[in-house]
């Protein structure tokens, strides 16, 4: 007997809807009997009853799903067979975990010897555990239904109970993204202050020296500034270069010029280029771009050039940024007043005049909000870096040598055989944060610029 | 339609059997008038009768909206407008507009005004065109409200004062004909008083248009009134003889209130 | 003629010049709005036509035929255990990859064990598990060739061991056919039996258990915020939450992830529920953006209807605009889930990037998804795998053209103007 979380839960399910079934028919009883008017629809009775019924026990197991695995290794310890064990580490888990899957029958025998003995008092606080959860959450269940039920009368408001709870859920699923944006701040705020205890701010902030593989722990350093300058240079700078011109371009093609036809056949282009996935870029550009850039250095008698370059990674993530600044230019131009452009066509403007001199400038509160949010996606975007920009932390200005990023280097803190609590995982968390704090800042900031753009012409 | 009084020996612009149309829809019904160089031509009508699309025809602004086409023959100074020779950049030059609702761009007053002559490089340099800005700012009767602060956002400016400057930015380019479609309808009473006397000092500098759903300000501004409905020109004369002595029927119901 | 002729010289020769000017300037203009748009379409041409050309070849597998007599070397397996549950090991262990070694030298000549793929052995353990007969007597079985020998082939016989290829070629050894394995098995360092079916598998467990949680989660605030929620420093919060969660690096997720699902709560790692879970945080602000859009063009008529024959505000919800919010609030989930099928940033965090040579069993059992499997595919030092990375990419695309063309067409069917 092992506690499958699953089927309780089905268990549960099929339990409420006989408390529905019963709710509804009883309140339909109850109604014909005393001969009034339900107040609710027999259906919210049911209701009423069957999240009474489902709500408390599936809560209880949520909770004891959580607790029990703990309970009963607690108990697996204090028993006689577990005083031979290995007081830490990894053997102690290992044996563990050998006997819990043996007694739980996911495994036939055991592999580790040591562990034989624990299967017998494993098996034994598996099976205490699950009863007393089973058998709990039945009574929860059972209590809740019961009172639920009692509960109906004809004048009883099921529904007015029925929507409150509605409107409960409605409110806790909007708290999820309150949730979600705390669980990112505290997380990346708890791991860096652990992370500053070791390296100072100031170190990640201003260090020129990026070196937290150095081999021996007491030699690494972790200097930001050639991660930050590795970013600004692939996302703020190459990447806008590409995607500014082409993306404004773009939209003023589509929305001056272009015919209906093409507006037509272009707009879903765009949407693909928009939704290919960033991994795809990263191979296309490691595989094609760079080696072609380098060639092309090499010709040109570039020193430094390498296969890894900024500039390959760039020139992908700006392509990658054309159809977000595109849709964000055709909106924004779009926002300007017809009166506008009619206005200075009127005056004997030819249209690039007219574009140029008047729809792009009154544009332009628009056009920068949405030029910060491509700048603040393209310094976070991950997979274009890490496959084709490299991981070597210089300084250059130079597009064809290699340069690396944060989110390059967040990615290899994390994916080595670190222990968690090293300061290279730390540090991950730390240009974590640092990455959150610039691109929300960036987010508020233009999206403010955009809000009042729109009102401005509302 | 009439045109037994119409005494106009030089007419600045002339339109002969003039359909427009929007797609499958017919806006204009086979529509002739002359405009007279020094005159004031008010077109009238209830809402949606044509007349607004008729003087969109008259600098081709119509070719902006997609779909519409133009039959017939428009002509400024004897010259077809819609012949191929014809430059539409220089048409809009000669023939300015100002439109119902104030519409300056987000520049400078000053930017505002000189946008039209730096276009189409009327000033040779900055003090010529200083000179532009001035004139037509005096022209347009703005001048001594703004004349210190024409960095200011034309913007910034009230709803009379931006449809002023709409006008002094059309007078800049010195054009010959100024279109007006319902200068007014955005404005106050006080503005468009200022509007209307405004009308009156242009006239003989420039042939103006103005189309208005008031019948007090055509009979006010005007020398000669068209009569638009369904598409068609029902009546076109001397105003103060559509006013007092229509010869259609339609008409008389018009400016007695019976429609519109 | 008339006296008010403008003092400007429209047609004199300066001009006329300066005309000509601006209109060579409107239409270098034009030109440069064109060539935008076709540079974006240059783009998505030339990485396509990359993909695809390396990714065909990665659909098909070069097979060399080698015949193996069991008569002269017999298998010694009890036949009655090759339908029991480890028959694999029982035919692994009689030595049956030695048989298969020595089969193909004699076949190929020396060095014709290298030709065929070092799996090639389990090829016909399979065919052997499917027809015991086998052992009986001689058969030619068509096995997977060596990553190597399937490049020369592929390319025409080029390089070292093009001449090899070139004389099977010659005798009539080789055959080309669909690479059933690579749509059957999982990851594998071999390219002759590496597939994408585990992460397919893994991508559509890790997309089911996101959509489990971000489709209700984000309808349900959509519709609390849209319809029912004050105006109040807490809703503002909230808007501004998930305004910004919908902007935030995705790696950053991979992050929360990594500390609060995986060392907090202790989620198994690098399975597909722990990948559910943080691609459905990443989601579910896009949901709600898009499900908020979709109840605003709702018109409040519909509403006033309702609420006038006496409907509670939850059935005024519930009943009409919940329904015919509804297309719009698929299109923008379907959108949100194809985003998250391609994404592999925040899943290198959280253990996802590990090889993993099985099928995944269940939720909690280690998986990879599609986008890792291109990623870990396109580290590969053999030359095998960039055909196969390509091949993969395809897959992927084409499964996520299909959802975004799907999430077009609703959105160009059931789309009203009010």
């Amino acid at each position: 007997m092992t506690f499958n979380a699953a089927a309780l839960l089905l268990l549960i399910a099929g339990l409420a809807l006989i408390g529905w079934i019963a709710g509804r028919a009883r309140s339909n009883l109850l109604a014909a009997r005393a001969q009034a008017k339900l107040h609710s629809r027999p259906q919210y009775h049911g209701w009423y009853v069957a999240l009474w019924l489902f709500a408390p026990a599936a809560l209880f197991l949520a909770v004891w799903s959580a607790v029990s695995p703990g309970l009963i290794t607690n108990d697996v310890l204090a028993s006689e067979a577990a005083k031979d064990l290995p007081a830490f580490g990894f053997e102690r888990g290992a044996i563990l975990s050998d006997a819990r899957n043996v007694a739980q029958g996911k495994q036939d025998a055991v592999r580790i010897p040591a562990a034989a003995p624990l299967v017998a008092p494993y098996a034994d606080a598996t099976h205490l555990y699950a009863w007393i959860g089973i058998g709990a959450m039945l009574a929860l269940a059972l209590a809740g239904g019961l009172y639920a039920f009692t509960r109906i009368k004809p004048d009883f408001r099921a529904r007015t109970r029925v929507e409150k709870i509605v409107m409960l859920v409605l409110l806790l699923a909007s708290l999820v993204a309150i949730l979600t944006t705390f669980g990112i701040v505290l997380s990346l705020l708890f791991e860096s202050i652990r992370f500053f205890r070791l390296v100072s701010p100031a170190e990640l902030l201003f260090g020129t020296n990026w070196a937290p593989t150095s081999g021996a722990p007491q030699d690494d350093t972790f200097g930001g500034i050639p991660l930050f300058w590795g970013t600004i240079l692939i996302g703020a700078i190459i990447a806008m270069i590409v995607a500014i011109p082409i993306g404004m371009m773009t939209a003023v093609y589509l929305t001056q010029y272009a015919a209906p036809r093409v507006r037509r056949w272009v707009k879903p282009l765009l949407e693909i280029l928009a939704g290919v996935p960033t991994v795809v870029y990263g191979y296309f550009a490691a595989l094609t771009v760079a080696p072609a850039l380098r060639e092309f250095a090499v010709m040109l008698g570039i020193p430094n050039a390498s296969t890894e370059s900024a500039l390959a990674a760039g020139i992908v993530m700006g392509v990658m940024i054309i159809p977000f600044v595109s849709s964000m230019a055709d909106d924004s131009i779009n926002a300007v007043p017809q009166a506008m452009r009619d206005g200075s066509l009127a005056l004997g403007a030819t249209p690039n005049e007219t574009i140029r001199q008047v729809l792009i400038p009154a544009a332009l509160p628009g056009v920068m909000g949405g030029i910060l949010l491509a700048v603040s996606r393209a310094i976070g975007e991950t997979m274009i870096v890490v496959m084709a920009a490299g991981l070597s932390a210089n300084m250059t200005a130079n597009p064809f040598a290699s340069v690396t990023t944060v989110t390059a280097q967040i990615v290899k803190l994390l994916t080595g055989d670190q222990e968690f609590d090293s300061a290279k995982t730390l540090a991950a968390f730390a240009l974590g944060l640092v990455l959150f704090v610039v691109t929300l800042l960036l987010n508020i900031v233009a999206l403010r610029i955009v809000k009042k753009y729109r009102e401005a012409y509302e | 339609m009439t045109q037994d009084d119409l005494t106009i020996s030089d007419p600045k612009m002339t339109a002969h059997n003039v359909n427009v149309f929007y797609g499958e829809k017919q806006a204009i019904n086979d529509v002739s008038i002359d405009v007279g160089t020094e005159l004031v031509t008010a077109f009238i009508g209830p809402s949606g009768c044509g007349k607004s699309t008729f003087l969109r025809s008259l600098n081709r602004m119509n070719d902006t909206v997609a779909g519409a086409k133009v039959t017939g023959h428009i002509a400024l100074d004897g010259e077809d407008i819609y012949a191929p020779s014809m430059d539409v950049v220089q048409l809009r030059a000669r023939v300015g507009m100002v439109f119902q609702k104030p519409n300056p761009f987000p520049k400078s007053i000053y930017d505002n005004v000189a946008y039209g002559p730096r276009i189409h490089g009327l000033a040779p340099n900055k003090s010529d065109l200083d000179g532009i800005v001035e004139k037509a700012l005096m022209r347009a009767g703005l001048w001594d409200e703004v004349k210190d602060r024409l960095g200011e956002s034309g913007t910034a400016l009230s709803g009379g004062q931006q449809q002023r400057l709409c006008i002094a930015r059309a007078i800049a380019v010195d054009p010959e004909v100024i279109l007006m479609d319902e200068p007014c309808s955005a404005l106050d009473p006080i503005a468009t008083a200022k509007i209307e006397e405004l009308i009156h000092e242009l006239r003989g500098k420039f042939a103006i248009v103005i189309v208005t759903h008031n019948m007090q300000q055509a009979a006010r501004v005007s020398q000669r009134t068209a009569f638009f409905h369904l598409g068609t020109l029902v009546e076109y004369g001397k105003t103060t003889d559509i006013f007092t002595n229509p010869k259609q029927e339609r008409t008389k119901d018009y400016i007695t209130g019976r429609y519109g | 003629m008339s006296r008010t002729t403008s003092p400007t010289d429209w047609k004199g020769g300066a001009m006329q010049a300066r005309i000509a000017k601006r209109y060579a300037a409107e239409r270098r203009f034009r030109l440069l709005g064109l060539l935008a748009v076709l540079a974006s379409g240059a783009f998505l041409a030339f990485l396509l036509f990359v993909m695809v050309g390396n990714g065909l070849r990665g659909f098909t597998y070069t097979n060399v035929a080698v015949p193996i007599d069991f008569k002269a070397m017999p298998l010694t397996v009890d036949a009655s255990r090759l339908g029991d549950a480890d028959a694999d090991q029982v035919i692994a262990g009689a030595g049956l990859a030695d048989i298969v070694a020595f089969a193909a030298d004699e076949a190929l000549g020396d060095g014709g064990s290298a030709m065929i793929s070092e799996n090639a052995w389990k090829e016909v353990r399979t065919a052997i598990k499917a027809d015991p007969e086998l052992l009986q007597g001689s058969t030619v079985f068509h096995l997977p060739a060596s990553s190597e020998v399937d490049i020369a082939a592929k390319d025409g016989g080029k390089g070292a061991t093009g001449a090899k290829v070139d004389a099977l070629e010659r005798d009539g050894k080789l055959s080309t056919g669909i690479h059933w394995p690579f749509f059957r098995n999982a990851d594998a360092t071999d390219p002759a039996v590496a597939g994408i079916w585990g992460a397919l598998k893994g991508s559509v467990l890790t997309i089911f258990i996101a959509f489990l949680i971000a489709f209700p989660t984000g309808v349900l605030a959509a519709l609390y915020l849209e319809e029912y929620a004050p105006k109040n420093r807490w809703t503002d919060l909230i808007e501004v939450s998930i305004n910004n969660l919908a902007a935030v690096p995705s790696i950053i997720f991979g992050l929360l992830a990594l500390a609060v699902f995986i060392n907090w709560f202790g989620i198994c790692q690098a399975s597909a529920l722990v990948g559910g879970l943080t691609l459905a945080l990443m989601t579910m602000p896009v949901i709600v953006i898009a499900s908020r859009n979709a109840i605003k063009a709702v018109p409040p008529s519909i509403r006033d209807a309702a609420l006038g024959v006496g409907a509670s505000p939850v059935q005024v919800v519930f009943h009409h605009v919940l329904p015919l919010a509804l297309p719009g609030i698929l299109t923008g989930t379907i959108i949100g889930m194809a985003r998250a099928l391609g994404e592999t940033a925040p899943l290198l965090l959280i253990g996802m990037r590990a090889f993993i040579g099985d099928v995944p069993g269940g939720i909690c059992s280690p998986a990879t998804v599609l986008p890792m499997q291109i990623f870990l595919w396109s580290d590969e030092v053999d030359r095998g795998f960039v055909e196969k990375t390509s091949a993969a990419i395809i897959v992927l695309l084409i499964v996520l053209l299909s959802m975004n063309a799907l999430a077009i067409y609703l959105r160009n069917k059931f789309e009203k103007r009010w």
